[in-house]
């Protein structure tokens, strides 16, 4: 199929009403979601997620990306306005974005998240394109000791979501493998810690631990402080941003995007490391720089345009090899599976007209970004009063319905219940619960991939170096490990 | 909590988690054939690994967690915690017994009532200041939902031997 075809195949998936629509409330959900803050972009795709079943695919998962895009937008707004970040991505704007709001320029602030946002995301998406068929064509070559090593090398990634201590996110990741074992055995049939229930034969419901570890968590912190969410919100202020504003920051914001795209394209590293990371690149060339973490507006450009160039970058893993590039894009993965579909290279053969139909809403979605956020920013006093003693027990209520829609078992929902609380455990303990979720997802491709290996060489390990390809991921594997080490030393001695 | 705390008691438990897994959990709770002729095919072979990971994380978080002097020990990053309010314990053994009550709640009574019932327990528990405003929320979001996933998504809501909706 030529270019042009696969353009058309995906232009009359997308050409309706029904999916723009989708792709519009999805950015409308999304910016509300990830503008409350506790309810977090992760958590407004874990929550529209079941709404998903009834949908044609595409709508769906449009639906999905559009509340990740918008989430990631609305993090921003009470970063700058109550210096609390809606989304952990956010985080970096708050170093200048609240000073600002302070000096009663809140409204330029947030005008210059929008345009530094919208226009990173034009350039992620782009990306994306230009990138994931060109890696998938690749990704074709792969065979189980290939993925072996891919996914292996992905989950050494983990470092990047581990947090403050890389041995608790180890343990996390450890423990969300484990749980990923439950269920029948692949190869030969036999029951692994199923205890003889049938509802645990196909394994634990993947959405059930998904809005287990991170909806639940929420609610039940709620129960233990009831009025730590208490804040006060900043006025949006005359000010507004300049074209001149934009013109100055475009180089940062340009950067910015490109820094979020290569680490957006690495999967497990995420947008709050692209958004620091851009930050800090923007401090260290802008001639302002002493102004930085002042109320400066470059840096509230270089860190919405860090963490919103992830937002396509980060499908391109997913697209192309099936591997998810952060905990959103894990989730949007099982809207894949849910919907019949594998991401992967294969994806690129049998679905194209669901890959460009993906790439066609996501141009789009950035009009969109730019038109809910224009108003979202406005409407944020509104969406800051939304009673949080009100809005917790709607989401526990939304988690119920949704879990049990996945598969219409309400053991589902008792799982969700019990991940509830191991979530709230590992909330006190300080362990993430990304590296849980990234692994729990990985787990099974990692041990299917090593088994057929094994079986394709009647269990000589040395076919899982077998190739350049083999080879290459090995060897950043083992790099990777290196640095993570030399960091984890580097932490715990900082003089030496 | 200190840091130190932290990483020991997690490890400790990780150490004991392994420990149970290896002489428990796995040589009971997984089934392997007779016959399997490789090692690393056998359906215990990925469990024993992880397990054999995960004491050695646990290993190294004790480690880690004994080598902190205990008199310079600093509180665990949790400057984002929230503080511990009156009554939370209690809190948070009142919602646990809900969701209890909800699970069993859900095919005996539906899941729309069961979730009326929840929402207000849990609006109350969390002290809202807006008692009306709850009670209307409870009845009308389980019951958007109801119609949302029965009559649109085609789920089989549970509806509950009692009072069944259309």
């Amino acid at each position: 199929m030529s270019f042009l075809d696969s353009v058309m195949a995906g232009l009359s998936l997308v050409a309706n009403v029904e999916t723009f629509l989708a792709l519009f409330i999805g950015i409308v959900v999304g910016v509300i979601g990830g503008a409350i803050p506790g309810l977090s972009a992760t958590m407004a795709v874990a929550l529209t997620l079941p709404f998903t079943f009834a949908l044609q695919p595409i709508t769906g998962i449009l639906l999905l990306l559009g509340v990740y895009k918008g989430g990631i937008f609305g993090g921003s707004i009470p970063a700058i306005l109550i210096k609390t970040p809606g989304t952990p991505a956010s985080s970096a704007t708050i170093l200048d974005g609240y000073p600002m709001a302070e000096k009663g320029e809140a409204g330029r602030a947030l005008g210059m998240a929008l345009w530094a946002s919208c226009t990173a995301d034009v350039i992620s998406n782009l990306a994306l394109i230009l990138f994931a068929g060109w890696l998938a064509s690749f990704a074709l070559n792969f065979g189980p000791p290939e993925f072996f090593a891919l996914i292996l090398f992905s989950l050494t990634i983990i470092a990047g979501v581990s947090g403050e201590s890389l041995l608790r996110g180890a343990l996390s990741a450890l423990l969300g493998l484990l749980l990923a074992t439950v269920g029948l055995d692949l190869v030969y049939g036999t029951n692994r810690f199923t205890f003889g229930s049938p509802d645990m034969m196909g394994g634990l419901n993947f959405i059930a631990v998904l809005i287990g570890l991170f909806a639940i968590p929420e609610i039940i912190a709620m129960a233990w402080n009831p009025v730590a969410h208490l804040g006060r919100t900043r006025a949006l202020g005359q000010s507004r941003m300049s074209f001149a504003d934009y013109r100055r920051c475009f180089p940062t914001i340009l950067r910015g995007s490109m820094i979020g795209v290569f680490l957006g394209s690495i999967p497990g590293i995420g947008a709050a490391p692209s958004a620091f990371l851009s930050y800090s690149e923007a401090r260290r060339r802008s001639p302002n720089k002493a102004n930085f973490g002042k109320g400066e507006i470059e840096g509230v450009a270089a860190a919405e345009a860090g963490n919103n160039g992830v937002a396509g970058a980060t499908l391109i893993p997913l697209l192309a090899l099936g591997v998810p590039g952060d905990v959103i894009t894990a989730i949007i993965i099982g809207a894949f599976m849910i919907h019949g579909l594998q991401p992967g290279p294969m994806m690129f053969i049998l679905n194209i007209d669901i890959i460009y139909g993906l790439f066609i809403g996501l141009i789009v979605s950035s009009v969109f970004l730019f038109i809910v956020g224009s108003v979202a920013i406005r409407g944020f006093g509104f969406v800051a009063k939304v009673p949080k003693r009100i809005l917790m027990p709607t989401v526990l209520v939304l988690c119920i319905y949704g879990v049990f829609a996945v598969n219409n078992n309400i053991f589902d929902v008792g799982v969700m219940f019990v991940m509830g609380w191991v979530g709230y455990l590992m909330m006190r303990y300080h362990v993430p619960a990304a590296p849980f979720l990234i692994a729990f997802i990985l787990g099974p491709l990692l041990e299917n991939n090593f088994r057929q290996a094994m079986l394709m060489s009647g269990g000589d390990p040395s076919i899982l170096v077998r190739g350049p390809i083999t080879w290459f991921f090995w060897a950043i594997t083992l790099l990777t490990v290196i640095a993570i080490a030399r960091a984890a030393a580097r932490r715990t001695n900082p003089a030496g | 909590m200190t840091l130190r705390n932290t990483q020991i008691q997690l490890g400790a438990a990780a150490c004991i988690g392994a420990a149970f897994l290896t002489a428990v959990a796995i040589p009971n709770w997984i089934t392997s054939p007779s016959n399997v002729r490789n090692l690393v095919l056998s359906p215990t072979f990925w469990p024993y690994v992880l397990t054999g990971l995960t004491a050695l994380v646990g290993l190294l978080l004790l480690v880690s967690g004994l080598r902190i002097d205990a008199a310079a020990a600093e509180p665990d990053d949790g400057s984002d915690e929230a503080p511990e309010m009156p009554g939370a314990w209690m809190r948070l053994g009142l919602l646990a017994a809900m969701m209890v009550v909800a699970m069993v709640a859900l095919p005996r009574i539906g899941m729309v009532w069961t979730t009326m019932v929840l929402f207000v327990a849990a609006a109350f528990l969390y002290r809202t200041r807006h008692p009306y405003i709850a009670v209307a929320c409870a009845v009308l979001v389980p019951l958007v939902l109801y119609a949302f996933f029965a009559h649109v998504a085609g789920v089989a809501i549970p509806q509950g031997d009692y009072v069944r909706l259309p």
